[in-house]
């Protein structure tokens, strides 16, 4: 193929790391440019590099990659390049019955599953007009809430680590595996869970789950005191992160931004709170904000949205009621045509799913709306001006997840 | 055949390597009795020590360069094995634990692992420059460690330039990085080698300018000078007459041994390993090395220079003369004793045994008095020829400094390592203010303030 840069071979070529190395580990791609926006990116002016940051990068969280243009080290512009862990999952889904619609969608948002296999859940459980028994809805409050600490404590040493910090990491990763285990206890696996069931649960809170999350709520306050004491005030953290990656009111509301990015700049918009679903409106919980929008406010909401969560499990314990666990469905559901918007307030803001039935036993369109990709758009918005070094920390304050934006 | 075959087959790897070194051990003592009862040994050793004498100055040096490279070895596996079992200590982990007792050995087998791995040269590269940057790295740390005193007369070479050649060597470790990251042809490399060039030429000066204040003080510019101006109480040490500038140097060693918080040459997040993303096999070895060689060295100068270098922190002199002992390490003549030795022996020796037992028995319950006994007497036994090493090893002037100067640097080590566990990495553009609008500032205020000082000593003593 021939482009204004010279003849470039293509990748299976034996002989091309002989003749071409200097093309072809270039971060250009090798057509010529399709849009404006392109070209003008991949224009060099003088003192400016590119530099391919991923799809194998130790900080990017997954594989994105990022063909950041540098003038020294300061970020001059970016193109983010997406579909490195593109699997088709909508069309996957379409394929199968909505019950193997919870395990396709489970792996998307890897971190904090519970919330993206909810989603053809609760659009077949819309669709179908049903009720869930108010037992299940408790647990799967506690799980999801369980799965947010998780999560959020997860991304308190991911900060840290892309900070440079490696002590922390291990720290969030100690809470993590508390409540990863329990949650295998309780579901049998301890990443992806596959245990939401149309109409309910998979099964009903057991001894070991019941123990192990008895043991933590005990001391989970005090330790995330105690995990927040590592970094909250630590002076090389609050120097890179305070003022750092500043994503304002109206950018984000304009960017789609939601969860803690949007919180953190000012707005408390909060799936649980503006569209009630499951048990959420009998619970008593705050929505924190916080008006900076920089990295360091969108960490600190989320040790206070930690907190908040705990005080959500505490009050599911004391208000769960007996009862089945299950709604009184046949195996083999055929869901009434019609089509249905649901969304839920996953760890990193609205995730929703737009679904249509046709009356078969397979969903006939399912469509997944992941607040990665819209937090992932505001990476081209904040990292120009920035140096290499914050432009990871900018990113990694955002959180994104790779599965539910490549899908 | 199998009556050799069968046991030896028998005897696990540990054996089959333990018993033919024994046998040779048998082999080589028969031979150097029978040989010394020849006279063919002596005869030897005499042709030997007369090519010595006569070639001092050869030996010397052959000697010093063997033993500066070797110890790099030993030091940087110790330092390794230091690293992660602290990081792992304060990240609640247990961290190596496989190889050897409690994993000492799993430093020595990452070495192995590193010769073991493929030595890859990435396409486009310069690869002479590639080969060559490692080797000057890891020669500009090691060529330091020749004019630092260890322990009294134990130093490679006392120059009266000293600390000069120490920072003039020290200061080609950035020709290595900067050549490492150049010929990588990687651009994640490039951009670390000129964070390291930038880095290191930065916090050279205050690196430099923070020692001036010491070098007024003692007035010379040998380490080994310096360190015996510093005998006396621990209150002698310069850390307390320029406290300033020991925290200047030591913020700047950090910078300049690229650790934590400063090591944004290879920072893992951000430029994947910096100047040696590319490297593997040996010459990643050497660079690894050299910057545990680097702490280990930095650690040494910070002690020589402020903690007063294996000097002990008590005058010996003075508390043996208040006390009015004439000399730490008693006659070792028994026969003095008389008839004490009678008492002691059938006294005190019972006593010391009961002391150990019965607290022994007190707090283990499931142990009989005799057991406690027992484990009392093997305790006591240790402990006396303990106590007898000690006293052997406190009567040679060489060995009590090499003690106290390695305790103080590992202390330094521990430090580094600790700091490496505990913060997070600065910016660049803060590192290279906090070296201009701080660092320099400050050290030259020590420099003014000390000439001031030391000038207004003269006058009123005048």
């Amino acid at each position: 193929m021939t482009t204004d840069r010279g003849t470039v071979r293509s990748l299976d070529d034996p002989n091309i790391f002989v003749e071409t190395p200097a093309t072809i580990f270039d971060a250009v791609p090798p057509y010529p440019p399709r849009t404006e926006r392109e070209a003008e990116f991949y224009h060099l002016r003088d003192g400016e590099m590119l530099l391919n940051l991923g799809p194998q990068h130790p900080s990017t969280h997954g594989v994105l990659r990022v063909v950041l243009k540098v003038d020294g080290e300061r970020v001059t512009d970016l193109d983010p390049v997406l579909g490195y862990l593109h699997r088709g999952v909508e069309k996957i889904c379409e394929n199968g019955d909505w019950h193997q619609a919870i395990s396709n969608c489970d792996p998307l948002e890897y971190v904090a599953s519970m919330f993206s296999e909810a989603m053809p859940v609760l659009a077949a459980e819309k669709l179908l007009d049903l009720q869930v028994p108010r037992r299940a809805e408790y647990i799967r409050v506690l799980c999801w809430e369980l799965n947010r600490i998780a999560s959020h404590g997860l991304f308190m040493g991911w900060l840290a680590l892309d900070l440079g910090g490696l002590t922390p990491l291990l720290y969030g990763f100690i809470e993590r595996d508390t409540i990863v285990e329990m949650m295998a206890a309780l579901t049998g696996q301890r990443m992806l869970f596959n245990y939401l069931r149309i109409g309910g649960v998979n099964r009903d809170l057991n001894h070991d789950f019941l123990s192990r999350l008895g043991d933590w709520m005990g001391k989970a306050a005090v330790e995330l005191e105690n995990e927040a004491k590592l970094l909250n005030e630590n002076e090389i953290f609050v120097r890179r992160t305070k003022g750092m990656g500043t994503l304002d009111r109206e950018a984000a509301l304009r960017l789609c931004v939601t969860g803690p990015n949007l919180r953190a700049a000012g707005v408390p918009y909060d799936v649980r709170r503006a569209h009630p679903y499951s048990v959420y409106p009998e619970l008593d919980f705050d929505i924190p904000t916080r008006e900076e929008g920089d990295s360091y406010a969108r960490y600190l909401l989320r040790i206070d949205e930690i907190r908040e969560s705990i005080r959500i499990i505490d009050q599911c314990l004391h208000e769960m009621p007996d009862g089945p666990i299950m709604a009184k469905i046949p195996r083999l559901i055929r869901i009434p045509p019609g089509r249905a918007f649901i969304s839920v307030e996953s760890p990193r803001g609205q995730y929703s799913c737009y679904a249509m039935s046709d009356g078969s036993d397979q969903p006939f369109r399912l469509r997944l709306h992941d607040p990665s990709y819209f937090t992932l758009q505001a990476v081209g918005h904040l990292l120009p001006g920035n140096l290499i070094a914050d432009s990871m920390a900018v990113m990694a304050s955002l959180d994104p997840i790779m599965g539910g934006i490549d899908k | 055949m199998s009556v050799i075959t069968r046991p030896w087959n028998r005897l696990s790897l540990a054996g089959k390597i333990i018993l033919p070194l024994f046998l040779l051990l048998v082999l080589l003592t028969v031979l150097l009795i029978a040989g010394w009862q020849i006279g063919v040994i002596p005869g030897l050793i005499e042709i030997v020590a007369d090519l010595v004498r006569s070639n001092i100055d050869i030996f010397r040096f052959i000697g010093t360069a063997t033993v500066t490279l070797l110890i790099t070895i030993p030091v940087a596996f110790v330092i390794i094995y230091m690293e992660m079992k602290v990081i792992a200590f304060l990240a609640s982990r247990i961290g190596p634990n496989r190889i050897g007792p409690w994993g000492t050995l799993s430093s020595v087998f990452h070495g192995f692992k590193v010769l073991a791995k493929e030595d890859f040269t990435p396409t486009g590269a310069d690869a002479a420059v590639f080969t060559m940057a490692p080797i000057i790295t890891y020669l500009s740390s090691v060529l330091t460690l020749l004019v630092i005193p260890f322990a009294p007369g134990l130093v490679g070479l006392d120059m009266n330039i000293g600390l000069l050649y120490f920072f003039a060597v020290s200061g080609l470790t950035v020709v290595g990085l900067l050549t490492a990251g150049w010929s990588s042809f990687n651009k994640y490399s490039l951009i670390g080698g000129l964070r390291a060039a930038a880095q290191i030429v930065s916090y050279e000066l205050p690196l430099l300018l923070a020692p001036v204040g010491i070098i007024m003080l003692a007035g010379t510019l040998s380490l080994n000078q310096i360190v015996i101006k510093q005998a006396g109480w621990f209150w002698d040490w310069y850390v307390f007459q320029q406290p300033l500038a020991f925290i200047v140097f030591f913020i700047a060693a950090t910078a300049e041994g690229n650790r934590t918080p400063f090591d944004l040459t290879e920072a893992d997040s951000e430029i994947v390993a910096g100047f040696a993303t590319e490297y593997s096999g040996m010459r990643f070895g050497f660079f690894f090395f050299a910057e545990y060689v680097n702490v280990f060295i930095l650690s040494a100068l910070t002690v020589v220079l402020f903690f007063g270098g294996w000097n002990s922190p008590i005058n010996a002199q003075e508390v043996l003369n208040f006390l009015h002992i004439g000399s730490l390490t008693p006659n070792l003549d028994i026969s003095t004793l008389g008839i004490w030795l009678l008492w002691i022996l059938v006294f005190g020796v019972p006593i010391i045994l009961l002391l150990i037992a019965l607290p022994l028995w007190l707090l283990k319950s499931s142990w009989s008095f005799v057991k406690s006994l027992i484990v009392a007497f093997v305790l006591f036994n240790v402990l006396a020829v303990a106590a007898f090493m000690v006293w052997a090893f406190l009567s040679f002037e060489v060995v009590v400094g090499l003690i106290w100067f390695l305790a103080k640097v590992f202390t330094f080590v521990f430090i580094f390592v600790w700091m490496r566990g505990t913060l997070p990495r600065v910016r660049i553009d803060q590192l290279m203010g906090f070296a201009w609008k701080w660092l320099v500032e400050i050290a030259l205020l020590n420099v003014f303030i000390t000439a001031g000082a030391i000038l207004l000593l003269q006058e009123l003593n005048r």
